[in-house]
Formats: structure tokens, C-alpha cells, sequence
């Protein structure tokens, strides 16, 4: 027995082809699609991790042991993280900075999750009816996205903001808004070419009506990949909500948003980097972790469409 | 070409039209009065009737709107309340500032993320593919006013290389710059890397490989021709996009440009100026696309701008947006 557990010359491995071919297992452990399977999974998982070490603690900031994030105390302005238990410091009013990041956090990321809500209904509802009807409807829709395309979007936000009042729900639907372009466009050209294949023509000729047709039939089927770009749509409202009030049009109740404690912390940059560099840390790591999540995603739906 | 150059003029006036129609709406709809807010405190019913007889505020919507465009075809875009100047002078003051930042950033952005974006197509697949396609995510995942601070507080402040804010030398230009190409660099050298790959991997560049031509021909002269035209949309729309003022870095930077105009007229509410800027940035906006339009039979015979209805003579418009923050403007 022992003789056979002595670590001898690794053997070479069981090579036992079923077919004679000059392509080993080590090719096809190397070739282009495998890895790209491989870096799709690590993209997935990498993002899954970066995106939840953000959400959970924003989600359960409420629980957790934290300082009240409007508490002030001007006797400990601006300390350095990790001093007095502030595990992020402190700000120029002594507010603990991980609590009002965490608090403010659920703010942006509720604004971030109700907008791609919206924006995704509004996109697959109008994409799917350009892209199923054609004709006049299509043209409208069509006319619509580009004419919204080509406007200056950044600045339409900010007028409109500007006059409505930053409150939640005008910032909320202002985002969806903006994206809900991005959603219909590939909703149209998805249904374009879902509508062509012949369940629906069998549908037709079962006596579906048309409607009938795309919302039970054709909708169902293109909604996998539509949610995806919904997905990285939250990356990009985090972004433009963040903007916003760094901008000073976020809202302010019941607690200041990311941009806005960037913006804040600025004046403070050159004595305490802390309150500028560790909330944008945390919307990168967020952003990062949805917009590789997203892609991670996308590359497995892509691969999986071209095998099927 | 005639007959397309008139439906894409006609189609760009329409935008036009529709946009301001769209601002002067929400001006009027936006709760709040503005005689009130003009009269300062405690103003009597008598003083509130002059102000809004004053600027017309006493017309009925549409007569005002009437007027709006009446003027409008005069070239008149009123008197900036906080400026006390014509709006649309104060504005084109304003422009060469956004012009500039646009123009170095666009370069920037062009010379560096359309090699960046080859490379990665020759190298599909493989470690360095991933390794540039990780740091392009990292680039389009930061906010712009984030990065920006992060640059000034390493190169103004921590190395003072460059000056910290304002256009006063051409330094000053340098990290704005930066900060808008590094987003723009992530965003295009993707898309750049996606046009490629699929051009790469088409039956017309195995028959070229197969004539003998070279490897380098071969990705420019057959990969890269073919995705001219998606390649030139992308960055057309993205330096239209920057035309609108690159409000957030504007803002970080204290550029003197159309940006922080735009911010310092919705603070005071100077409608106005609010018009005047969204007029100019959107005739550049549509003057730039048309450009772009026209482009294309230069760049690919194939296009024919009269075959094509004016909907479809595109090829290839702005491709899908794959990744967020594709379509978030600069």
C-alpha cells in the first residue's frame, strides 16, 4: 500500500481519446471560446461579489452599529478613518462619513432601482409595439428616440430638476426618462427579429389576437435579454443620480446622496482626502460590480443563444 | 444628394423646433410665478400686473409662445436677467471655452482608444484582451466629477504639475481633458474592439490573408476601412454630446465655458439664458450629426446618400449601447 502512495514522476495524464485526434484536452482547455466561458463566469462572480459587498451594508444600514449619520459633533470634525471607532472618519461637521455613505446610499440605490423599473416598462412596452406593428406606430416611436437622442440630456435633467424640485420622485422618473431609449431601441430591434420566426405565424393562425400574440408570445422571449440592459442601466442611473447632486440637484431628504457629499467633501480635498476618495471608492466598486455583472452575463446569453 | 441634404436640413429644423418647444413648456409649466419671484418681496396686484404686462407674462401660452418664436426667427433670445446682457452673446462668449475642452478631448480620445481598441481585437481571447477590457470597465465606472477631483488633487495639489482650475495657460487644459478622455477612451475603445473583431473573423479578410497581404494591411486597410463609419458615428455623437457642455467637469474645473453657465442660470432661474443655451448647444448638436451624416459616402462608396430614404441612409447609426454609461452624456 504505502509504495503506491510514494509521490513518483507526475504520470502523463489518461489520455484516452475515443477518437484519434491531434487536438489534447489542453488545447481545448485553451482554445478562444473556452476561455471566454471562463472570463464570462469570473466576470459574473466578480461582479455578483463587488455589487453585494456595496447593496448589503446600504441595504441593512439601518441595522447595523452605526453613529446617526445627521448626529453632529463638532468636537471630532474631520478625523482620519479608523480613529474613535469611524471606520471611515469623520466629516467637517463630525458626522460619522460610513454612516451618512450607508444612509445616503439607499437613497441613490432606490432611485437607481425605481428608474430602471420604469425606464424598462416604458422601453419594452413602447420597443416591442414599434418593433411587432411597424407602420405609423413604429415611425412615431422611432421619431421619438431619436428626437430624444439628440437632445442635450444632461442639461434637459438639470432644467428639469431645477423647476420640478429634486425630490425622489421627479429625479426618479427624470433617469427613466433619459434611459428609456437606450431599453426600447433594443427591444425594437430584438422583436424585429423574434416576430419573423413561425410560432408566431402558428400563433396567428391559431387565432391569437395580435396583441395577444406579441404579449404572451413574442415578449416573453426577448424579455431575457432586455432585463440584461436594464441591468446595466442601474450602473448608469447611479451615475447620473450621483451627477445630479453632486450637481446640487439631488435630493437632500432625509439624507444627502453620494454626489452630494463628493461635493461636500471638496473643499476639504487637500487636509482630508477621506471625504472625496471613499464615497466615489464605493460608487466605483458598486458601478464596477453592476457593470460586470452585466457583462458577465450578457457574454453567457450571447453563448447560449449561439449554441441553441 | 440634393433632395437628402434638404430632408436631413428639414428633419434637423424640426429637432430644433421640438426641443425648444419642449423647454419653453416646462418653463411654463414649472410651478412658481415669475413676476413674483422678479418683484422681490410683499409686491402689490398692481405691480405684479406691470411686471407681467412687461414681459408679456399677461398673454395667454400660446400667445406667448407666439411671441417666443416670433422673436426667435429675429434672432432675439431676450435679455439675461442675472447678466443684463443679450443671452445669446452672453452664451457665445462662453462657447470657445466648451470648444476648446471639446476639441482636445476628442483628439484625445481618438488617437488613443481607436489603437486601443485594435489592439484588443488582435488580441480576442486572451489574457491581454481581458486585461484592457477589466481597465476599460474600471474607466466608464467612475463618475466623472470623482475622477476629476482625484486628478486635481494629484496633479494640482499633492505634484502641482498643472494649474488647479480656470483657462488662464494652456496646462490648464490638461486635466480636464484627461478627465473627460479617460471615460471616452473606455466607452470608444470597446466599441472600436467590437467592429473589429467581427470584421476580423469576415470571409473577405481571409481572402485577403490568403492574397498574401500583410498583417497590418490587413487590420487597417480591411478591418479598419469597414468600420470607419460606426467608429466616426461614435465619436460624432460623442463630441456632439461634449458641445452640450461637459457640465460636470466644467463644474470641477471652474471652466469658463457653456457647462457652468448652464448651472449658474438654473440656480438663478434665468429663463432667458436658459433658452439661449439650449438653442446653441442644439444647432451644434444637430449641425455636427448632419456632418456626420454627410461623411459617409466619403468614407464608404458604398453608401449612396439619394438611393437611401432619409430614415435609413445611416448604415450604421450609433451602435447599441452595450455597456451603461454608453449613453450618459459627457
Amino acid at each position: 500500500m504505502t509504495t503506491t502512495l510514494t509521490p513518483g514522476p507526475a504520470a502523463p495524464a489518461p489520455v484516452t481519446p475515443e477518437r484519434p485526434s491531434a487536438v489534447t484536452p489542453a488545447d481545448l482547455r485553451r482554445a478562444g471560446a473556452r476561455r471566454q466561458a471562463r472570463w464570462a463566469r469570473a466576470k459574473t462572480w466578480t461582479g455578483a461579489v463587488c455589487t453585494l459587498v456595496v447593496v448589503v451594508p446600504v441595504v441593512l444600514a439601518g441595522l447595523l452599529p452605526l453613529p446617526d449619520p445627521d448626529t453632529q459633533d463638532l468636537g471630532a470634525r474631520r478625523l482620519a478613518p479608523f480613529t474613535d471607532g469611524h471606520l471611515f472618519g469623520t466629516d467637517q461637521l463630525g458626522r460619522d462619513l460610513l454612516s451618512r455613505v450607508l444612509h445616503g446610499g439607499q437613497t441613490s440605490l432606490m432611485i437607481g432601482v425605481l428608474a430602471i423599473i420604469v425606464s424598462g416598462l416604458i422601453g419594452i412596452v413602447l420597443g416591442s409595439l414599434a418593433g411587432f406593428f411597424g407602420g405609423w406606430v413604429d415611425a412615431v416611436i422611432s421619431r421619438l428616440l431619436e428626437a430624444q437622442m439628440s437632445l442635450p440630456l444632461l442639461l434637459m435633467l438639470l432644467l428639469v430638476v431645477a423647476l420640478f424640485g429634486p425630490s425622489i420622485p421627479v429625479i426618479t422618473l427624470v433617469i427613466a426618462i433619459a434611459q428609456w431609449p437606450e431599453v426600447g431601441r433594443l427591444t425594437r430591434s430584438l422583436v424585429l427579429r423574434e416576430r419573423e420566426k413561425p410560432y408566431v405565424a402558428a400563433a396567428t393562425v391559431l387565432g391569437l389576437s395580435r396583441v395577444a400574440v406579441l404579449a404572451r408570445h413574442v415578449v416573453p422571449n426577448v424579455l431575457r435579454q432586455a432585463t440584461l440592459v436594464v441591468l446595466l442601466l442601474l450602473a448608469q442611473a447611479v451615475l447620473l443620480e450621483s451627477a445630479l447632486s453632486y450637481l446640487g440637484a439631488g435630493p437632500e431628504r432625509p439624507f444627502a446622496t453620494w454626489g452630494r457629499i463628493i461635493s461636500d467633501g471638496q473643499d476639504y480635498i487637500t487636509t482630508s482626502w477621506w471625504l472625496v476618495t471613499l464615497p466615489g471608492l464605493f460608487i466605483v466598486l458598486l458601478v464596477v460590480g453592476v457593470n460586470l455583472l452585466g457583462d458577465g452575463l450578457r457574454d453567457r446569453t450571447r453563448r447560449a443563444d449561439k449554441e441553441a | 444628394m440634393t433632395t437628402y441634404v434638404l430632408k436631413r436640413l428639414g428633419q434637423s429644423v424640426l429637432t430644433l423646433f421640438l426641443t425648444l418647444t419642449t423647454v419653453f413648456v416646462l418653463l411654463r409649466l414649472a410651478p412658481g410665478d415669475p413676476a413674483a419671484a422678479y418683484a422681490g418681496p410683499n409686491p402689490t396686484t398692481e405691480d405684479l400686473a406691470r411686471i407681467r404686462a412687461q414681459f408679456g407674462l399677461d398673454d395667454s401660452l400660446l400667445g406667448q409662445y407666439g411671441t417666443f418664436l416670433a422673436n426667435l426667427v429675429r434672432g432675439d433670445l431676450g435679455t439675461s436677467f442675472s447678466f443684463q446682457a443679450p443671452a445669446l452673446d452672453v452664451v457665445l462668449d462662453r462657447l470657445p471655452y466648451t470648444l476648446t475642452l471639446a476639441v482636445s478631448a476628442i483628439l484625445v480620445t481618438a488617437v488613443v482608444a481607436v489603437p486601443l481598441g485594435v489592439w484588443m481585437a488582435r488580441h480576442v481571447h486572451t489574457g491581454r484582451e481581458f486585461g484592457a477590457n477589466l481597465f476599460t470597465i474600471a474607466g466608464q465606472s467612475m463618475p466623472d466629477f470623482w475622477s476629476g477631483i482625484m486628478l486635481l488633487t494629484l496633479f494640482a495639489v499633492v505634484l502641482p504639475v498643472f494649474p488647479a482650475s480656470g483657462f488662464a495657460t494652456w496646462g490648464g487644459l490638461v486635466l480636464p481633458t484627461l478627465t473627460i478622455a479617460v471615460l471616452q477612451i473606455a466607452l470608444i475603445s470597446r466599441m472600436v474592439a467590437r467592429e473589429m473583431s467581427t470584421n476580423m473573423t469576415s470571409p473577405f479578410l481571409t481572402v485577403a490573408r490568403s492574397r498574401g497581404v500583410s498583417e497590418r494591411g490587413l487590420t487597417w486597410r480591411y478591418g479598419m476601412t469597414n468600420s470607419a463609419i460606426p467608429v466616426l458615428t461614435a465619436l460624432g455623437t460623442r463630441f456632439a454630446a461634449m458641445l452640450n457642455g461637459v457640465v460636470v467637469v466644467e463644474v470641477v474645473f471652474a471652466w469658463p465655458g457653456v457647462g457652468s453657465l448652464v448651472v449658474r442660470a438654473l440656480e438663478t432661474r434665468d429663463y432667458p439664458l436658459i433658452q439661449a443655451t439650449v438653442l446653441v448647444t442644439a444647432v451644434l448638436t444637430v449641425a455636427v450629426q448632419l456632418l456626420i451624416d454627410l461623411a459617409y459616402p466619403l468614407l464608404d462608396p458604398r453608401v449612396r446618400l439619394t438611393k437611401t430614404s432619409g430614415r435609413s441612409a445611416s448604415p450604421a447609426t450609433a451602435p447599441s449601447a452595450q455597456t451603461a454609461q454608453e449613453a450618459v452624456p459627457a
